[in-house]
């Protein structure tokens, strides 16, 4: 794992994100245990919790078809959580070149697949 | 440990040196420390050797007209030295005994492993052959040579699988 | 009817046969078969992680990207088409060509994959070893059987080591990726020396071509500029030699440390002559007969290209030459875009991906079905991706040229800005990229604004700008006459600038980091004070490269970091 993905001061707030397994799409750990894709859904772990949260995580990752569980962390704002780094913003808010595609992006005309 | 060999799972004879042991009776595979040990046992039994993906191939040179086993090492599946090692020994110093691979491997693996020369593989315990059957069958053609002399399929360096 | 054989084979690239399309149907097989073992699993992410990566399949920041071959830049009509439609149907409608003339989709699903490749392999392509560290796609001159200045077409030779290297038993699992590009023209445009292998092919004494071989070259975290190996490799040694070096980097590449185990930290460690011995040791202990590259293969492949049926020059180039005169812009498209074609009547014409304020290298799935369709009529159906992400249309004639600029003038791909400050060379950065340190494209929008001006973009002259979003350097910032590395300062983006790099031509260097790293709106003025620097100081005619080599980086130091 990406060094820069377990960088996190001693004080503070993290949540906790992921990569699905069968679409690549970033989730976010959610208070009722669900995963997310909207940051603001995420729970909120102050930062001496989130190692243990990460095990838990873990253990249960293919299960629930997950890859990539780490913790970011966040300041608290109105809007909702905000990660402190630009990577962690970006991949919260979409690329930025892109505005249109935010996480909750359809596609126009649904894919066959749909 | 099983050993898939020639598409068939067969019960390993051999036994592996232990540290800080004497060796046993009987067929033996010791790490190349220790194969002058082995080398002169007095023993009608069969030699092996198991070497470490670092280990150079030429230090057997000698030595493998009296072994019967070269057992190469996977520490991790990505680390490719054991391709490089079992060609060698094929096609550098003309090995005609049995080369194995062990150690983290995968059966994606496994076709690559046989077009270097290897024979047999040990498997982790609780491998399903089936799905090292279906890796070795999985492609009727290759795009280039290699040490088993496959036929030609069609033109340029394409080989026909069997 | 004096219909040649060739007639029906596709332009450019080799024509694949049922026992190539059969292998490319049981590499779908394999993959899907690797997919349900990864889902039920018995593959660990980390197992299957370098399998999804041998098939083009990386997982970056918002989901998964795929990077689809594009074997020497060289594709077909109907393979574009194809392209198009994978962007439309399981993307976002658009991809992006990369520094290594492959494309990148970045929107993928895993369960999607397989379908996708299957859809590939409908038209002869696939995502086979476009990442992982295994031999790489072979990258070839964009001009390849075009280039006046071309001695030897090299596309022949880069398919022999496509398939060559296609699940090569021995060297799928490297200590790192390792890249081989193959130029025909003593004009180096593959940048031969920044590989792990170059090759620059003329013709031999025998008529036969000989190969100059330069190893352990490359950008990322250590540019180094490539050693020379052998001056004139036989062509019935190609594959030996490259099977020697293959080995002496397999049992002793480092696999301890990622980042020093590309071959050319081995040939540093080792030094040139020890590297050399082990070779040819290796080269004269194997079984040479096994590797031997006959003559008749290599007219095998060539037997499976297509060749351009050229018409007669007739009055093209008066027509041409009249149409210029009365057009400006399209005098100024033809004067940078277009390149010389060793047929008397064509020319080969670059279609830029870098509209002003736009993504380098960007282009929808409708600008895709454009370029297919201006290849079938304009270009004998071929098309090729250059390594500085632009779109090549390899044959026309020159009276056609005229019709074709108002369609890609009409369509958003009208730029004429080829070789130019706005031609950017840009990764996908930390917009995309899992790796990036910070984001790439931005910057370089802000840049092609600030430049977009054909009037200063020419009175600036020739100047390759190159932006990466991290030290992996796959924006090739080093290569640049200037160069732009993304950094990281604490979790914020930061950006350096390097001077005086260069590719090829024969005069490889590598760009001198100006000083510490600057915000991305610092930097883009940074920038316009170095250019200002340039137009004040340099002589008649002197390109920004040569002005840089002249003065040093001093006075250019001097105005990145002046301040107001």
């Amino acid at each position: 794992m990406d060094r820069r993905n377990s960088r996190r001061d001693a004080e503070g707030t993290s949540v906790i994100t992921a990569n699905r397994l069968l679409d690549g799409r970033i989730v976010w750990l959610a208070a009722d245990g669900q995963w997310a894709t909207l940051i603001q859904d995420a729970k909120l772990f102050p930062n001496s919790a989130v190692e243990e949260a990460l095990k838990a995580c873990n253990a249960r990752a293919q299960e629930e078809a997950l890859v990539g569980i780490y913790g970011v962390q966040v300041t608290e704002t109105d809007s909702g959580p905000l990660p402190v780094t630009s990577r962690e913003r970006i991949r919260a808010g979409g690329p930025s070149v892109h505005p249109d595609f935010t996480p909750d992006w359809h596609a126009p005309h649904p894919a066959p697949y749909a | 440990m099983p050993l898939l060999e020639n598409g068939q799972i067969i019960q390993d004879t051999w036994q592996i040196a232990v540290e800080g042991e004497s060796l046993p009776t009987g067929d033996v595979l010791v790490p190349l420390a220790r194969l002058s040990e082995g080398l002169g046992r007095n023993s009608d039994a069969r030699l092996g050797v198991v070497l470490s993906s670092a280990d150079d191939v030429e230090t057997l040179r000698d030595a493998l007209p009296r072994l019967d086993v070269v057992a190469l090492t996977f520490p991790v599946f990505r680390d490719g030295r054991p391709f490089t090692q079992a060609r060698a020994l094929r096609e550098h110093l003309h090995f005609k005994g049995e080369i194995r691979a062990g150690g983290h491997v995968l059966p994606d693996q496994y076709e690559f492993l046989l077009r270097c020369g290897v024979t047999a593989i040990d498997l982790p315990e609780g491998a399903d052959p089936a799905v090292w059957q279906r890796a070795h069958e999985a492609f009727t053609v290759a795009y280039q040579p290699s040490i088993l002399n496959e036929q030609a399929e069609g033109f340029a360096f394409r080989r026909r699988l069997a | 009817m004096s219909h040649s054989p060739s007639a029906a084979l596709p332009v450019g690239h080799y024509a694949y046969d049922d026992v190539d399309r059969t292998f490319l149907k049981q590499r779908v097989a394999q993959f899907k078969d690797q997919v349900e073992r990864r889902l039920s699993g018995a593959l660990t992410e980390e197992e299957f992680k370098p399998l999804r990566l041998m098939n083009g399949l990386y997982l970056q920041l918002h989901a998964y990207m795929l990077r689809v071959a594009i074997p020497y830049g060289v594709l077909d009509a109907k393979q574009m088409r194809t392209l198009a439609h994978i962007a439309r149907t399981y993307d976002r409608d658009y991809g992006h060509f990369t520094t290594r003339q492959n494309i990148q989709f970045n929107w993928i699903r895993l369960e999607d994959t397989p379908e996708i490749l299957n859809v590939l392999a409908d038209t002869d392509m696939h995502a086979i070893q476009t990442s992982g560290n295994c031999i790489r796609n072979v990258t070839a001159d964009q001009f390849a059987g075009a280039a006046a200045d071309e001695v030897l077409d090299p596309r022949v030779y880069a398919e022999i080591l496509r398939q060559w290297s296609t699940l090569h038993p021995e060297f799928t699992f490297l200590p790192r990726k390792f890249k081989i590009a193959i130029s025909g023209s003593q004009q180096d445009r593959v940048a031969a020396r920044f590989h792990d292998i170059g090759l620059i092919a003329r013709e031999g004494e025998n008529g036969r071509p000989v190969f100059e071989v330069f190893v352990g070259g490359g950008l990322g975290r250590t540019p180094i500029i490539g050693v020379r190996l052998r001056d004139d490799l036989p062509e019935e040694d190609l594959i030996a030699y490259l099977e020697a070096i293959l080995r002496v980097y397999n049992a002793h590449g480092r696999r301890d440390n990622i980042y020093k185990a590309r071959i050319k930290i081995l040939v540093q460690a080792l030094g040139t002559e020890e590297f050399l011995n082990q070779v040819n040791a290796e080269f004269a202990a194997m079984d040479r007969a096994r590797y031997r590259l006959p003559e008749a293969t290599v007219e095998a492949i060539r037997a499976r290209f297509g060749a351009p049926d050229f018409a007669p020059a007739g009055n093209a180039a008066e027509k041409l030459a009249a149409q210029r005169k009365a057009d400006r812009a399209f005098d100024a498209w033809v004067h940078t875009n277009t390149h010389p074609h060793k047929q008397p009547g064509y020319c080969s014409i670059t279609v830029s991906c870098k509209p002003a304020g736009g993504i380098p290298g960007d282009v929808t799935s409708a600008q895709m079905d454009l370029l297919a369709d201006l290849a079938e009529r304009y270009s004998f159906g071929e098309l090729r991706i250059t390594h500085l992400q632009n779109v090549v249309l390899g044959h026309v004639r020159q009276d056609a040229l005229y019709d074709v600029w108002q369609s890609l003038e009409k369509n958003g791909l009208g730029e004429a800005n080829i070789g130019f400050i706005t031609d950017i060379v840009a990764c996908p950065g930390l917009d995309y990229c899992a790796l990036a340190n910070a984001r790439s494209i931005p910057i370089a929008q802000k840049l092609s604004s600030r430049f977009a001006n054909a009037d200063l973009q020419r009175e600036i002259g020739p100047l390759r700008l190159n932006i990466s979003g991290c030290i992996n350097a796959c924006g090739h910032h080093h290569a640049g006459h200037i160069g732009i590395l993304g950094v990281d300062k604490r979790g914020e983006e930061a950006f350096q600038i390097t001077l005086g790099g260069s590719a090829g031509d024969g005069d490889a260097s590598i760009g001198q980091i100006l000083g510490s790293a600057m915000s991305e709106d610092e930097t883009v003025d940074a920038i316009a004070r170095i250019i200002d620097t340039y137009l004040s100081r340099r002589t008649a005619g002197e390109r920004f490269i040569e002005t840089c080599r002249r003065l040093g980086t001093a006075p250019f130091k001097d105005a990145a970091y002046a301040t107001a």
